[in-house]
């Protein structure tokens, strides 16, 4: 062995041993918090007496701005409601083929021949199920939503380009806004907006906004400095250089932008409805959800999803095709396309009069698709039900019930067959213990780490940890995976939840995001892999991935509800069938852009198909992987506030509970705490990702 | 129509209504619409459309525009909502209670519908618990609402959390041994009711009526004992428990409502309608898929007599 060798094992030899006197230290301290809880209150509750009224705070604060400010905001409300309201009456009042018309040109600039008749088809749905008005409605605002919240996100993204210090202070605006609910804001908009569409508007630009300011700033950022410098090399001025050399550069990226504030504005349609004032798609689904009409609430979602997938499509092939057709094309070849257009809309409107048939689909054309739904989902009730029932049942006896209060409660003779006795921790204990020393054994010194600690948890359950405790282990497992930064944040992170009175809430959001995080990247990850290998199955998989994505989740609601009935185990679902569509899309496209070098070289020396997957395809697709789970988890966390609907008592209800009581206080500290447990697992994915690379790139060298 | 912030603020989709308004019966005070708030179920949407009919009649400008539960209230105390005919007491907040105190929100007194809120079950269940509808039933045979989560004790579906937690107060105060399980929102507590009923599985829920659901399913309430004066949910006992206080369902204006149109605030404290005729209604809509449009109009057609004098 070389003497550089030995010089490199000494300092991870000593580090290692640090680790795992750490790791030992945190075990101890936990399993003492666990044996000591029962004789001290203040390890199962944070004392009342530390905590601070961090929700009279806010509504102070609020109070005020409303009290001082409130005339600002009406003004802004005048200002934005006769733009609405024009586009609105414009919308009415062009007959629904020149609408068709319009978007079937759009589609087909954007994409060419397949997508006008994804278009047309898509509206004439629209038409056939008779939500033509409600649909324009929907149209008007998203049509002033995305151009506001893509002038906002460009302004900052360009502000953010220009000043490093200014994007180091948007990065956490941007979170936040991103990832508090929206639920938790609505309130204050209401207040300082007054009642009206114009809350919606609000609500969908703040919603909407950030992936713009992020797209700009990466798009201006990546701008190759050859461009850069030929610009300069032409004398190109300041202002020259960033309009006519830098922004046509970053273009493509910038669209991307509009793409993903296009797509995160129709999410919010549904969000703006519950305010009212728009007799629009997302209300026709809130009417039809609380009545409990499952047909008729899915094909009004429907066609918020059939919208959302034409504005995806246009506007992410407007992003495609940047770039080509840049070359000088005389005015009658760039413009006679829209003139074309233009004239047909005003033929159309002058043979309205003639052709009625034309402004206005017949009524009798109109099909209703909601009843024939409505009985297919009876019949699978009651022909599926005993078989489901089981199914949860099992699922919560099993897995639900003793991650969150633990096996030594949540093993009884009703779930378990008998109860859970001191002599069942004993053999519990011994069997851990077991695993363990065969863990150390075999050097596998974290997988031993990882028993004890899931096995303490499985005991006690997430939700009867003592605070202390479940401190103790993240702040460590902060400081491991990304040192002292990520250590302090996850302890701010978890003292903002205990300081504000939520860590009880708190820890049952974790437990159902864990639960349905976890289900959801395994159900993800493999239908992807899956699709990875089969072009038919991604096809097959694709409509029905972009429907779960952006149709209301409101309306799986309804059949899940009737199928598993009020609970957990419900809202578990729901949030599931939100959530694993990233994990199934980072994983298929991980897998599908591993190097095609490789690939061919694995294959020439002889791997198997499932060599081929397993040993160099997966490893080579994990950063994608991982990404997918950052996205799971967010995905999963937004979902909760909708998982509220259906019963569950964690943060997601605090939000309603505060919504409703008019108490902004409580719901938004409630958001926030939703918030930060999103930002610190975000933070612990990426810090297990730098770990990944750093280890890959010591590994090539 | 003239472009104004509060036109754009309407619904196009329903103010077809105002255009064609016929010739007015009386001079009205302004040719300000009334904006009249449109919630999400079937019973209010009928006498919202009841009163906006009538008042057309009287020769107001009237627009429909839909309004959340809570937001309306906001909207009324800023006078962008005028008046809500139908509004429950029950699931009410802060916002409203204190509305009133202030003067911010107008009550017009009661629109005559007759709440009951107490828990429902179906009938098929009196033969699993055969001492039903009274609630000491309950107490032998919880295990026939049981389910995995709740074993031994009864489920019992409640109010949504932020409606209040009324049904625990009284199941812990009689010391009922039934698990008191959050509704999470109106559609899936009827979902649930709907799939239960479906499959003829037990069920126990609170529950209010008028509902449009009592129109497609036949349900039994569960009785209490009576009580003098109010009924308080905290404070009762097993063998005296009255159960649930009563809602009222009210008519709230803005309180600029009796200023600006006094002829329709009259109106509006004449204007009544009950259970049974707002039931009929929904029956007709609901489930016999007619339109709220046609419905409307005929009972208006119908009830001539009825209304005359409200709008005189």
């Amino acid at each position: 062995m070389s003497q550089a060798d030995a010089i490199q094992t000494v300092p991870t030899a000593k580090v290692r041993a640090d680790v795992r006197a750490g790791w030992l230290a945190v075990i101890v301290f936990a399993l003492l918090c666990v044996l000591a809880q029962a004789q001290f209150d203040w390890l199962e509750t944070f004392p009342e007496a530390l905590q601070l009224p961090v929700e009279a705070w806010f509504n102070i604060g609020m109070d005020w701005i409303v009290a001082n400010f409130r005339a600002v905001f009406q003004t802004v409300t005048l200002v934005f409601t006769y733009p609405m309201g024009w586009i609105r009456e414009t919308l009415h009042w062009l007959p629904w083929s020149g609408f068709v018309l319009v978007m079937a040109a759009l589609a087909f600039k954007a994409r060419g021949a397949g997508l006008p008749v994804f278009t047309t088809l898509s509206l004439v749905y629209v038409l056939t199920v008779g939500l033509w008005t409600e649909a324009m409605n929907s149209f008007a605002l998203v049509f002033i939503s995305v151009p506001l919240a893509v002038l906002v996100g460009f302004v900052l993204g360009v502000w953010g380009f220009a000043s490093k210090r200014v994007e180091r202070a948007l990065n956490p605006v941007l979170e936040i806004a991103q990832t508090v609910p929206a639920f938790a804001y609505l309130l204050p908009i209401l207040l300082l907006f007054g009642f009206g569409p114009v809350v919606g508007l609000v609500a969908s630009v703040l919603f909407a906004f950030p992936p713009m300011v992020r797209n700009t700033i990466l798009g201006l950022r990546d701008v190759p400095s050859d461009i850069i410098e030929s610009g300069q090399m032409s004398g190109a001025n300041r202002a020259q250089l960033f309009w006519l050399v830098r922004f046509p550069a970053g273009r493509r990226q910038i669209l991307v932008g509009v793409n993903q504030t296009t797509m995160a504005s129709l999410s919010m349609v549904i969000i703006a409805s519950m305010i009212g004032g728009t007799a629009d798609i997302g209300w026709e689904v809130l009417s039809t959800m609380r009545k409990a009409e499952f047909g008729a609430s899915l094909v009004a979602g429907i066609v918020i999803a059939l919208m959302a997938m034409i504005l995806d499509r246009i506007t992410f092939g407007m992003a495609e095709r940047e770039g080509r057709g840049l070359e000088h094309r005389g005015f009658l070849k760039r413009y006679g396309f829209w003139f074309a257009i233009a004239g047909s809309i005003a033929l159309l409107i002058v043979l309205r009069p003639a052709l009625p048939i034309l402004g206005a689909w017949p009524e009798t054309w109109q099909i209703d698709l909601a009843e024939p739904l409505d009985q297919a989902i009876q019949w699978f009730i009651l022909a599926f039900k005993p078989l489901l029932e089981a199914m949860k049942n099992s699922v919560i006896f099993f897995v639900m019930l003793p991650l969150k209060i633990g096996l030594d409660k949540a093993v009884s003779p009703f779930t378990w067959g008998f109860g859970w006795q001191p002599w069942h921790t004993a053999v519990y204990a011994v069997l851990v213990l077991a695993g363990t020393v065969a863990a150390i054994h075999a050097g596998r010194v974290r997988l031993a780490i990882a028993v004890v600690l899931g096995a303490l948890v499985l005991l006690v359950g997430i939700a009867d940890m003592p605070w202390p405790a479940s401190v103790a282990i993240l702040v460590y497992f902060g400081w491991r995976m990304g040192g002292s930064g990520l250590a302090t944040g996850t302890a701010l992170a978890l003292s903002f939840l205990l300081v504000s009175g939520s860590w009880d809430k708190a820890m049952l959001s974790i437990h159902l995001t864990t639960l349905a995080v976890l289900a959801s990247f395994l159900i993800g990850t493999t239908l992807g892999i899956i699709a990875a290998q089969n072009d038919w199955f991604s096809r097959l998989m694709r409509p029905i991935n972009d429907t779960l994505q952006t149709m209301p989740p409101f309306v799986l609601l309804i059949p899940i509800v009737m199928l598993f009935k009020i609970g957990d185990f419900t809202a578990l679902l729901a949030i599931i069938s939100y959530a694993y569509v990233p994990a199934f899309r980072y994983a298929e496209h991980g897998l599908r852009h591993v190097s095609k070098d490789v690939v061919e070289a694995a294959t020439c020396i002889g791997a198997t198909p499932m060599q081929l997957l397993l040993q160099v395809k997966l490893p080579l697709a994990l950063p994608n992987i991982m990404l997918g789970l950052n996205q799971t988890i967010m995905y999963g966390m937004a979902m909760l506030v909708i998982a509220a609907l259906v019963g569950t008592s964690d943060l997601g209800q605090e939000v309603y509970v505060g919504l409703s009581a008019g108490n902004f206080g409580q719901g938004f500290v409630a958001g926030l705490g939703m918030a930060i447990i999103a930002i610190t697992a975000d933070r612990f994915c990426r810090a297990w990702q730098r770990n990944h690379e750093a280890r890959l790139q010591k590994g090539a060298a | 129509m003239k472009l104004t912030p509060k036109t754009a603020i309407g619904v196009l989709a329903l103010s077809a209504f105002t255009l064609s308004g016929p010739a007015a019966w009386a001079q009205v005070e302004t040719d300000e619409p009334i904006r009249i708030a449109i919630n999400e179920w079937t019973g209010q949407h009928i006498s919202a459309n009841i009163a906006a009919e009538l008042l057309k009649k009287m020769g107001y400008n009237v627009e429909l525009v839909t309004a959340g539960g809570l937001p309306q209230f906001t909207a009324l105390a800023q006078n962008e909502i005028n008046l809500n005919p139908e509004v429950w007491d029950n699931s009410v907040t802060d916002i409203y209670t204190d509305g009133l105190q202030t003067g911010a929100i107008v009550n017009m007194g009661s629109l005559g519908l007759e709440p009951r809120e107490s828990w429902i079950y179906p009938a098929y269940m009196e033969e699993a618990c055969p001492g039903l509808p009274s609630y000491q039933a309950l107490f032998d045979c919880a295990e026939a609402f049981a389910t995995a989560e709740t074993f031994p004790n009864g489920r019992l579906i409640t109010y949504p959390a932020d409606w209040g937690t009324r049904s625990k107060s009284v199941v812990e105060g009689i010391g009922l041994p039934f698990n008191p399980v959050p509704g999470g929102s109106e559609g899936t507590m009827v979902a649930e009711l709907k799939s239960a009923l479906a499959s003829q599985a037990p069920i126990i829920m609170m529950f209010w009526q008028p509902h449009w659901v009592f129109a497609e399913v036949d349900m039994k309430w569960v009785e209490w004992n009576e009580v003098e004066g109010e009924c308080i949910e905290e404070e009762q006992v097993r063998d005296t428990a009255c159960g649930f206080s009563q809602a009222s369902v009210n008519k709230i204006v803005s309180n600029n409502f009796a200023a600006t149109w006094p002829n329709a605030a009259a109106f509006i404290e004449e204007f009544t309608l009950n259970n049974e005729q707002q039931n009929i209604m929904i029956n007709e809509i609901d489930q016999k898929g007619r339109s709220l449009k046609e419905v409307v109009a005929e009972w208006i057609a119908d009830n001539e007599a009825t209304w005359t004098p409200w709008i005189q």
